[in-house]
């Protein structure tokens, strides 16, 4: 891919918590509309790593280039204004409320001239950014502590997809879902990469990885150890990789 | 490996989830609120059988102008409890605020001006309050806690321990004793603060923020609000609220003292939460909440005009609670998260 396809540049980025020391030295590349699936052991640092690109933690050493341009993320919100939004598997929504002001929290319409929320219009654009997905919910009215797995996801999703982002990071968007909840899951991030959004998946399904994915990098123990296109693998080598001997691949 | 047209192509439909949810959302929203209210009922109803005077407009205004402080500082504590906070201040702010008033009256202070003084006051003290839970992460029961000892401390400093009249002449009791087109001033007063809780609970950014603060404070601090503010600021409300319940009850006494709004935030937190409001948070309403402080005082009421005994009414008001909250979980299935 040409170097103007690129969207985020991460180089050697290095964090330590006291003597732990999750990253050693990563760099990472992001082009535009792919999907880089990120895998690891547990401890191999994917996640500290996606916590540093969202602006949850800062990293002791390291650059970030995004579009091309040094940029600092700093705070939340910092990745928020670089339009990179994370799907955290456990902090996404708030039980209590529906639907729709979950989806909006924080950028709910209001009636001109007034504090109030513009009910109409909030469900009204709820219902464009579910269809816009192709998420079907019955109504944007719903609680969303009454919906299932795959249907909160879809509305942490679609909520990450309101911002408009040019990155969405989305850690463990499967764990604990049926079947058809992954499948529709999947379907959504292939929606998401044509749309021209980058994607990053944390994952342990490692059959997810084929159908979403169009390359792979693999930590282990705070290192970047392969980095391939999807095609070159197979789901023996993956493992492989990931216990941290890949098939005498040159590292890149 | 598997095609990725596959997954492309699979049609995204939850169907099977789908179910009629228009009429049961209605009933699952307002359960709570209505069952609560069925309990209102069946109270009223007891009383309304048992004399002849409950079911009267003078009985009934009267009631109104006796709840008009409890339903100020209850819209307020709504807001704060449906965070997760809560605010035992309240009662003693109630006090302060009554000392503060008879003094200024007293030194010669127009009305106007010690009314801004009072409320001020009340502010402040949810300024602090606030200040310290929300940006210093100090558990709001024990900062309000603190302040509640600390303040009635503060208002029997000021007062020295005696009861400081309020005159009848001061413009300012009739927010406590006046009456507009027949209704007293006080109902009105709290009619409309309760209208406009209503409408921010439901209908504004803060209340959906003060919702979504209580069920998961997290994921709205990622949405970019700041949540620190919000429940500031939900603490500036309970202060203020409880100052002007204080000026309220202080005009209608005709006098104040430090030993006024002694468990005030007991009988509040408890119609917050008879009303449904969920203690851990997240779930609040405010006509449940309004029911909850219509429940309390018409039991009192009632068994005031029932001539039951003075010494053992607070033994059945505690039952009667018990029983309300115990039917509406049991009964009623509203269980607590």
């Amino acid at each position: 891919m040409a170097g103007n396809d690129i969207r985020i540049e991460m180089k050697n980025i290095q964090k330590s918590f006291g003597a732990v020391k999750p990253l050693q030295g990563i760099d990472l590349t992001l082009y535009k509309g792919e999907c880089l699936g990120l895998l690891g052991d547990n401890g191999a640092g994917k996640s500290t790593l996606m916590k540093i690109l969202s602006g949850v933690l800062i990293p002791d050493q390291g650059e970030f280039y995004f579009e091309g341009e040094k940029v600092s993320i700093k705070k939340p919100k910092d990745a928020k204004n670089l339009q990179i939004e994370t799907v955290f598997q456990d902090l996404a929504l708030c039980d209590t409320l529906n639907v729709a002001n979950n989806i909006f929290l924080g950028r709910e319409p209001v009636k001109p001239g007034s504090r109030l929320i513009d009910k109409k219009k909030l469900h009204e654009r709820t219902r464009e950014e579910l269809d816009k997905l192709g998420i079907n919910i019955s109504s944007t009215k719903l609680v969303v502590q009454n919906m299932s797995g795959g249907q909160r996801q879809a509305v942490a999703i679609a909520r990450a997809m309101a911002f408009q982002p040019k990155v969405l990071i989305l850690d463990e968007p499967t764990a604990a879902l049926g079947v058809k909840e992954v499948n529709m899951v999947l379907g959504l991030i292939n929606k998401v990469k044509k749309a021209g959004v980058s994607v990053i998946l944390i994952t342990h399904r490692l059959q997810d990885l084929f159908e979403v994915c169009d390359r792979l990098m693999v930590l282990h123990e705070g290192k970047c150890i392969d980095n391939r296109t999807i095609d070159q693998y197979t789901l023996e080598s993956v493992i492989k990789s990931i216990m941290g001997n890949p098939e005498g691949v040159p590292v890149s | 490996m598997i095609s990725k047209e596959k997954v492309e192509n699979n049609n995204i439909n939850m169907g099977q989830y789908q179910f009629n949810t228009k009429l049961f959302s209605w009933f699952g929203e307002h359960k709570q609120v209505l069952s609560i209210f069925l309990i209102f009922l069946i109270i009223s109803a007891y009383f309304g059988m048992s004399t002849n005077s409950f079911f009267t407009s003078s009985n009934f205004m009267n009631l109104i102008q006796q709840l008009a402080p409890n339903l100020i500082v209850v819209v307020a504590m709504t807001f704060v409890i449906t965070t997760a906070g809560i605010d035992l201040s309240v009662g003693s702010v109630i006090a302060l605020a009554s000392a503060i008033t008879a003094i200024l009256l007293e030194a010669g202070f127009n009305s106007p001006i010690t009314l801004v003084i009072v409320l001020l006051a009340g502010v402040m003290v949810g300024i602090v309050n606030g200040y310290i839970s929300a940006y210093h992460d100090i558990p709001p029961f024990i900062v309000t806690l603190s302040s509640m000892i600390f303040i009635r401390g503060f208002a029997l400093l000021l007062t020295g321990g005696y009861s400081i009249a309020i005159a009848k002449e001061h413009g300012l009791v009739n927010i406590g004793i006046g009456t507009l087109f027949g209704v007293p001033v006080a109902a009105l007063i709290a009619i409309i603060i309760v209208i406009l809780g209503a409408i921010a609970l439901r209908s504004s950014r803060f209340g959906i923020y003060v919702i979504g603060i209580g069920a998961n404070e997290e994921s709205v601090r990622r949405s970019g609000v700041d949540t620190r503010k919000i429940k500031l600021l939900t603490y500036m409300m309970s202060g203020g609220a409880a100052a002007l319940a204080g000026l309220i009850i202080s005009s209608r006494l005709g006098s104040g003292s430090s030993n006024i709004g002694l468990m005030f935030e007991m009988d509040v937190i408890a119609a917050v939460v008879l009303g449904g409001t969920s203690l851990f948070g997240g779930k609040g309403t405010m006509m449940g909440s309004l029911i909850g402080v219509s429940i309390i005082g018409v039991i009192k009421n009632g068994l005031i005009l029932m001539q039951v005994s003075p010494d053992i009414i607070q033994i059945i008001q505690g039952m009667v609670l018990l029983l309300a909250v115990i039917l509406n979980i049991r009964i009623f299935g509203n269980r607590r998260k």
